[in-house]
Formats: C-alpha cells, structure tokens, sequence
C-alpha cells in the first residue's frame, strides 16, 4: 500500500485545502451520509469514533489519514457506457478523485499505454496491491463453452476476472451488464452472458445496477470504500442502499399526477404537454430501485422521466426481457394467442357439451 | 429466492397458462349447462317476460347490496348485504378502474378506458378487505354460514382475498420489496384464474343465468312489480 | 331406494335447474326470508341447505369436478338416512313460499328446485305419513279429503236450497269452468253460493265439471309427477270437452298454479283456454261494473289487512287487483298494508301441504308466530285472504295462540256480502 495518505497525495497534485474540504462535503453528499458508518473493522484511528463530529468532518480527517487505494477497472461485454458517464459525473472534482486522485492503475478504455505494455502494468499492480485493490468490473461475461467470445489478450474474459477478483479486497461491478449480465444476456443470451456476482462468490461484490450506472453512485461507493475501507450497506442485490433504497417512482417529480390520476396517454397528447404521470405509456418508474428522479444527470440536468419518456426500469435485473417498454408494467409478459384461445375454449366447450349430452342422454333413457 | 425469476414466472407462462386454463374451464362450465336441455315454456305469461328481466337485474344489480327491498333480511344479516356490497363493489371498481389493471386489460384487450385516481381506488381496495375480513368472520359465526360451507368455501375466500391483500400491500410497499410482493400478487391471481372454474366463484357467470330465469319466471307471472 | 331418488334429481335436473344449482355462492341470505329459520332459528332450515341433496346429485352424477370430488371422498353418496333427513326439513319445515327467492342475490328460484327434491324424497318413499295418505286417497277417490262425486253432486245441488241457483254442472259451451277445492266442500260450503250469486249477478255463463272438481293436487305437493300429471289431466280434459274459454280457481293457490304454469309443459303445448284465479276476476268484474257493490259497505271502523298469499300473490302475481277491490269494499282509509308485502308477503306457515303433516305443527305455529307478530303490529282486526288454505292455517293459528279479537275472512264473501243485486 502507498504510504501517502489521500490529502497528502492531492495537496501533491496542488488541491488547496479549502478545495480539499469542499470536495469532502461533495463525497458525504453524494454518499448520502448522515451518520456515519461503524468505524471498528474500518482500520481507521480510534480517535474519529466521537459522536459530536458530522460526517463532514469524519471523512475530511479520514482523508487526511488514510492510505490512498489503488484500482483496477476491467471491461468485457460492455459499451464503455458506464465510464463515458463517470467522466461526465455531476462533479468534476468527483470523478477527478477517483480517476486521478485515487489511482486508477488500470482501466483499458482510459489507459495511454496500449497492448502488452498495459497488460504489464495490470500484472505488476495487481502483484503490487495484491489483497488491498479494489476491483471495478464494467460488462458481462461470457461463460461455457461461449467463454472466448469476449478475450483479452488471449484469454477469456472469466479467465482475467477470475485472477483479477483473486486478490481484491472488493469487487464493484458497474452498470446492469456487470451487475445482471445486462443487454448481453438478454434472450437468447448467445454468450451465455452473466453478472460478476454470479461468478465471484467469495469476495464482496457491490452492484450499481444502470444503464449506465448512474456516475454519482459509482463515485459514492468507490470512494466510501477508499475512505472507510468498508463497503456501504446493501441490499439482498448487492446494492448500495443509499442509492438503491427507494423507487424511481417514490421521488418522481411526476408523482403527484400519478395520485391525482392524470396520465398521458400518448406522447403527443395534452397530458404529455403537460407533463402528467407516463405510468399508462409503460413507465417501470414504481418497480425501479434508482437514484435517478434526486440525483439526475448531467450535472442533475435531467432524468428520462422529467424528458418525457416513460422509465424503462435499467437498473433492475431482466429488465431486457421484462416485456415491451411501452407497455405498463402491470401487463403480462406472455399472453394465449386467438389461436390457443380459440383451441382451448373449443376444448373446453366440446367437454362440457359432450358431458352434457351424456347426462342428457342418461335422463332420457 | 429469485424473485425476479418467480415473477417472469408469474407474469408470463404461469400467468398465459392459467388464462388459457381459465377460459377453456368457464365454457366447459357453460356448456355443460347449456347443453343439458331447457324445457320449452309454454304457459302464457300473464306479464312481460322482458320487463321482469330488466326489474330483476334492477334489483338485484344495483339495488340489493346496498338497499335491501327486504328489510328484515337485512336487519337479520347486515353483515352479509353490507360487507358483500361493498365487497363486490370494491372489486369492480379496482379490477376495471384501477390504472394497473387497465393496463393490463389493455394488453389483453387491445383498448384501454379511463381510470380512477388512486386515492380512490386505493381507498375502495382498503374497504374491499375489510369487507372480505368481515365476511370470513360472519362465516365462521353466523349459524346459516356454518352449516353451507365447506373447505371450497374457505378456499375460495382465501384465494380472493390473497391478490387482493398482496396488491395492497404492493402499491404500499410494506414489508416486503415490490417485486416479491408483485410476485406473490401474480401468483395469487394465477392460482384464482385456475380455481374459478372449478369453484362457486364461478357465479359470475352464473348470476346472469340465475337473474334471467328469476326475472322470467317472476315477469310472466306479473309478480315483479 | 337411494337409486330412485337419484333417478328422478338426474331426470329432472336440467339447464334450468343446474345453472341456478351453479349460481348460489352460499350466503345463507335465503334463511333470512325463510319463516322456518326465521321462527325456530335452526340452520337446517337454510332454504338452499333443502336442495343440498339435489346439489349433490348434480355433482355426482353431472360435472367433472364433481366427479373428482367424488372419487376422492369429498362428495359421498347419497344415504337412506340422509333423505330421511332431508324429507323432515323439505317437507315439514317448508311450504314452497317462495320468499328466499325474492331475497336471495342471485334470483335463484329455490321454491322449485325444492319440489324436485321432494319428488326425490318421495320417490324413495320417505315422503310424510300424513302427505302420503291424502295422495293414496285423491288418486283414488279424486279428494284428498275422500270426498266423492256425490259428495260434490250434493253440495252443488244444495245451491238451490241455500240461494236459489241451479248450479250448472258440465254444460258445454259456457264462458267459465268453476273449479273448486276439497279444502272449500269440507269447511266452507258457502263459498259456491258466494260464487253463484256473484257469477249469476254478472251474467256469466259458467259451469262446474263433476270430473273436474278439485284443483287441490297432491302430486304436485308430494312431488309425484304422475298423480299431479292425472289429476291435472282431468280438469284439462273437462275444460277442453266443454270448450271453455275460462278456467276459474276459485281459492286453491297450488292448485292454480299448477294449472297455469304446470299444464302447459305436462300436454307440451300451449293452453286452448285461460287460466283464472277469483283474486283477479272478482276485482275485475268490479271495476268493469259488471257486478255492482256497496263501496264501504265494511267501513265499519274496524282496520282491515290483506293477506299476501303465496302462490296467489307470490307466484300468481295478484298483488293489486284484491286490494283494489278491499280499498272499495272496507274504504280506503281502513286498509294497512302488514309490513311485509306483496311479493316480499310473510308466509301463513301452513302452505306446501304443512297442514297435512301432524308432526309439523310445531314448526307451522312457530312460523305463524311471525305472521301474527305482523298483524299485531298493523293492529288488525280483519284479515282477508284469497286463499282458503291461509284463511285456515290462519285461523288454526289464532285459536292456537289464543287471540280472540282477530277475524278472517276470505274475499268471495265479502264480494257477496256487499253484492247489489
């Protein structure tokens, strides 16, 4: 592990203290932190265990004195989506942090170097930091016998997860693909595509489910773990809580017209001028666990919803195949055809008629 | 549990399979009564036929729950006109009111109509299982109640009530997370749309065989005033 | 003897019968119009708990489920022991009134499918004592009292002595054929000299039938298809020999019944003459002005209630035309309708062949008990029925409890009593 800790190694990079201490509350905003998380298996100093202090404070000198942690970002089936959308994150000074500041020792996409010459690099840190990286995973990954389709380097996906995961102290996965198998896995999944946490069972593994992930949640987790060197709180998917806990539908700004029974019923409507609730033009928003309606993107510019489109529920598994985008969310996914119908019902009308003339049959005699 | 699974299950084959089961069941159910012969009347009726049909489903429809003609029945058994009147009511207003299930008529259907607000269905769903706690409580003591049920109709109060618990509990997201809660409504309403036709829930179908002869019988003899 | 009483639920479970069978929801509202319940509050009088045999049948032998049931010992067959049962709850703690079909949500039409069920019980043999006598003695002697031909013969030709009319017996070609009771020749006579004078003072032409002279039908009561079929048969038969336009009941309320709504499916077509019941001719003749009455020739301070019968009210549908005919005889203002009314009328207690059955009394005074609740409650002084078996029960009733100040009166005689000639 660096010997520097993250403050010493920005103040290396010229951040001013009063840029150091802003970029603090940026991380407990964006963490969501109101209390503090348990400090006893965080190896931090005893000393930050006092109540009185705000979190402010508590990250500020866990900053202060703790070591940087190195990262490792690996992609496979993915579209560079998620890393196109932290380097556009809400706050600059965030994803400096963590693509810069925190020592992103191997990422593919934003790596200068090219070739062995990278693949290097990624062996001698992982030697370097082995049992103290964190382990970013962007994409899904081929299995079975359609493990070669995403190789790097000669080798298969699962192959470098696998040796790469070996010695991480964590594994975040970015993004639907890595948390759920995502686009590639949709039916009929040709790669046999699935997520990090199917394959990696014996590490922590956190999701950020979201196509992309969105860059705040990424950021938050990544740096909490940099800071506390605990992961957040999850839920039974792997989520962090903190971005995970309520319901794209819970905090839309919508919400309102959703209660008051005011729908767009198409996307050229009166109620869609108006903005009313796109629940009847198929919006996932009530099943979708995201951050999306508070946080938004583009420097909270906007989400879908607030665009006028109706929330296709990326962030939640199977939501590839969970039935048309368009449709509610409450309709079901496969429905009798006219024919099955027709055949059925037949069926069940000759039974009946058929017992029917047997009873018939019976009185007369 | 993979409950994203449970719901792909329940939304899709589980759920097509048991409309499919559900639809072949009712016309086996009519058939087996229609085909079974009807005696040809041809006693002259004293009234109109028609206007004792339209009187029956008058009073029976829409008046009966709620404003019993027969009063002392009705003082007899509040419970039962009250809570299976509000009951039926809620569930007509949340089956074909609701946005969710709207939408789930529309994909079925192929055209949508207009719905309530929320609040509203949201209330009348609140009185729809208060209703069915009431009646499964009259049930298990009201003497006429015990001696005309049998296990079907405990089940058949429990599988009612079970879609109509889980989607409550659904749009409140309590206790549970919303997909598993979706599943268990799903699979709750699964498992009713294959009961129906085995069962007496099937009245709805029967209701209107019921109310036509009533009225009938009751028009041509001029006593349906 | 269980295999008889199959036999006949299979024959005459039909689409009519099973879809209503299909339709209840077991609410056990039905109990709640059932005076039997209502009087002695035991669930077995539940009007749809009488048809569970039936209902059971109809599973067994007519629908998969049922079958399934069946077989795996949910749906036992039916026992000996169970339509023993059945028979003391259909046939001594119901009179086919018909008010749970009034109540019950889904219309279902219980009183019938009740009737199939003592056919059942009959055929099995498990029928009351008391019912199966009086059907043993009108199959043979044509009452179910025993009276005879002559018996008849006497009576109508006592008209002469007692008012003055030759009563005229089967003469072709007339307008109206009387058809009487047993109930009216053996304990009131009077009503054919009321009928005469009333029929002779409208210039009707009418006649009486020696082979059609009772309209009192024990098979329909018991559930015997073949004597109701022989005794229906006889007053068609009269009816179409003397090419009558006009059938009159004159108080028998099963009896009319099963000649207006039961004679046209037993000959399978429709009836050459109509069906008529006294509680609408009398009104009728009055409002015409073929006869003419001293209107409030009863107003004599006294309150006046009318009885809904019902298979005259109920089922025939004569709710309004008595009571026209009251509001002119006793003054408007001294008829009150009882509380329960019309088609929802509270039963005497006494119909569906109760009278007959010793070991229901009990059950029939217990019922009656309401019914007199009811005419308290108007303050009745007079109660006027059209139909000679209430008038009875009603009077049995009275006597029974004790209540002395309450008069019974049946509308042929008032007609006649206020009659101006």
């Amino acid at each position: 592990m660096t010997d520097e800790t993250i403050y010493r190694h920005m103040q290396d990079e010229g951040v001013s203290r009063r840029d150091f201490l802003k970029m603090c509350g940026l991380v407990v905003g964006a963490m969501g932190m109101t209390k503090m998380p348990p400090l006893d298996a965080s190896g931090l100093p005893a000393s930050l265990n006092k109540v009185d202090k705000s979190t402010l404070n508590h990250v500020a000198e866990a900053m202060e004195t703790k070591p940087r942690i190195p990262v490792i970002w690996l992609e496979f089936q993915d579209c560079t989506g998620c890393s196109e959308a932290l380097t556009r994150a809400n706050a600059p000074t965030l994803s400096n942090l963590v693509l810069n500041t925190l020592t992103i020792e191997h990422h593919e996409a934003l790596s200068a170097a090219a070739g062995f010459q990278v693949e290097e690099a990624k062996q001698q840190a992982m030697k370097k930091y082995a049992g103290q990286y964190v382990l970013v995973v962007e994409g899904s990954i081929p299995t079975g016998e359609f493990a070669a389709y995403c190789s790097v380097g000669g080798r298969s996906a699962e192959e470098i997860l696998k040796e790469a995961a070996a010695g991480a102290a964590a594994v975040i996965a970015v993004g639907s693909c890595a948390s759920y198998g995502g686009l590639p896995a949709a039916d009929p999944n040709p790669t046999q595509a699935v997520g990090v946490m199917d394959l990696i069972k014996d590490k922590p593994v956190v999701n950020i489910p979201g196509c992309p992930a969105i860059p705040e949640a990424t950021v938050g987790v990544i740096t909490h773990f940099a800071i506390f060197g605990t992961l957040p709180e999850l839920d039974e998917l792997h989520r962090p809580k903190t971005f995970y806990g309520t319901t794209v539908h819970d905090r839309c700004l919508r919400r309102p017209f959703y209660e008051a029974g005011k729908f767009a019923l198409s996307f050229d409507d009166e109620g869609a001028k108006q903005g009313w609730c796109l629940y009847k033009l198929g919006c996932k928003g009530p099943t979708t666990h995201n951050s999306c309606a508070t946080i938004r993107w583009d420097s909270g510019l906007s989400f879908p919803i607030q665009s006028n489109h109706p929330c296709l529920g990326c962030s939640e598994p199977n939501f590839w195949d969970g039935g048309g985008f368009y449709q509610g969310q409450s309709t079901p996914l496969e429905k009798p055809t006219l024919g099955t119908v027709g055949a059925a019902g037949a069926a069940g009308l000759a039974i009946g008629a058929g017992m029917a003339a047997a009873a018939k049959a019976k009185k007369e005699k | 549990m993979d409950w994203n699974a449970t719901l792909e299950f329940a939304r899709g084959p589980f759920f097509n399979f048991a409309l499919i089961f559900f639809i072949a069941g009712m016309l086996y159910r009519i058939a087996n009564v229609v085909f079974l012969g009807w005696n040809k009347d041809f006693a002259k009726p004293r009234a109109s036929k028609g206007n004792g049909v339209v009187k029956s489903y008058l009073r029976g429809g829409l008046i009966l729950p709620f404003f019993p003609r027969e009063k002392k029945a009705f003082v007899n058994n509040p419970i039962t006109f009250l809570a299976g009147g509000l009951f039926h009511l809620s569930l007509f207003v949340i089956i074909f009111l609701g946005a969710a299930h709207m939408l789930a008529w529309k994909s079925l259907l192929g055209f949508g109509w207009w719905t309530l607000p929320l609040p509203i269905v949201d209330f009348m769903a609140a009185v729809g299982i208060i209703s069915m706690v009431a009646l499964i409580i009259n049930r298990f003591n009201h003497p006429v109640l015990k001696r005309l049920s049998g296990p079907a109709e405990f089940v058949n109060w429990l599988l009612v009530f079970l879609p109509m618990l889980t989607g409550y509990m659904m749009t409140h997201h309590m206790f549970f997370e919303y997909k598993v809660l979706f599943s268990l409504h799903m699979l709750s309403i699964d498992v009713l749309l294959i009961w129906l036709p085995l069962s007496r829930i099937s009245h709805f179908v029967f209701y209107f065989f019921s109310r036509t002869i009533h009225g009938v019988e009751w028009g041509k003899r001029g006593a349906m005033p | 003897m269980t295999d008889k009483t199959m036999d006949v639920f299979v024959k005459k479970t039909g689409g009519w019968a099973a879809s209503q069978l299909e339709a209840c929801t077991r609410c056990g509202l039905c109990a709640e119009a059932c005076p039997y319940y209502l009087a002695t509050g035991n669930p077995d009088y539940t009007p749809i708990w009488k048809v569970e045999l039936l209902s059971r049948a109809y599973q067994q032998r007519f629908t998969l489920v049922g079958k399934v049931k069946t077989a795996l010992g949910f749906n036992k067959p039916i026992t000996d022991e169970e339509i023993k049962d059945w028979s003391m709850i259909d046939f001594n703690a119901c009179s086919m009134c018909g008010k749970c079909a009034a109540v019950c949500p889904m219309g279902i039409e219980i009183p019938k499918l009740i009737g199939t069920v003592r056919a059942g019980v009959n055929a099995a043999g498990y029928a009351p004592e008391g019912l199966k006598s009086k059907a043993k003695a009108q199959d043979e002697f044509g009452s179910p009292n025993g009276d005879t031909v002559d018996a008849y013969k006497e009576w109508f030709a006592s008209a002469k002595e007692k008012v003055g009319i030759d009563v005229p017996v089967d003469v072709k070609g007339a307008e109206i054929l009387v058809v009487f009771t047993n109930l009216e020749i053996s304990t009131k006579k009077s009503n054919l000299y009321d009928l005469a004078k009333i029929l002779e003072a409208a210039g009707i032409s009418w006649t009486t039938s020696l082979e059609a002279r009772d309209a009192f039908n024990m098979g329909k009561i018991i559930g015997d298809g073949k004597l109701k079929k022989k005794l229906l048969m006889r007053i068609y038969n009269a009816a179409v020999e003397l090419g009558v336009k006009k059938v009159l009941v004159t108080e028998c309320g099963h009896g009319f019944v099963a000649l207006r709504d039961d004679l046209p499916e037993v000959v399978g077509k429709a009836l050459p003459f109509e069906v008529i019941h006294i509680a609408g001719l009398l009104p009728d003749l009055i409002a015409e002005g073929k006869i003419k009455v001293q209107a409030g020739k009863f107003a004599n301070g006294k309150t006046y209630t009318f009885h809904d019968s019902c298979k005259i009210q109920r089922t025939g549908g004569y709710f309004e035309e008595p009571r026209d005919a009251l509001k002119i005889l006793v003054g408007e203002s001294n008829l009150k309708d009882m509380a329960s009314n019309r088609e929802e009328g509270l039963c005497c207690g006494g119909g569906g062949g109760l009278r007959a059955i010793p070991e229901a009394k009990d059950n029939r005074m217990a019922a009656f008990k309401l019914k007199l609740h009811e005419l308290e409650e108007v303050k009745a002084d007079v109660v006027v029925s059209t139909c000679d078996n209430c008038q009875l029960q009603i009077k049995d009733g009275l006597n029974f409890y004790e209540v002395e100040d309450v008069e019974v009166k049946g509308l042929i005689e008032m007609v006649a009593d206020a009659l101006i000639v």
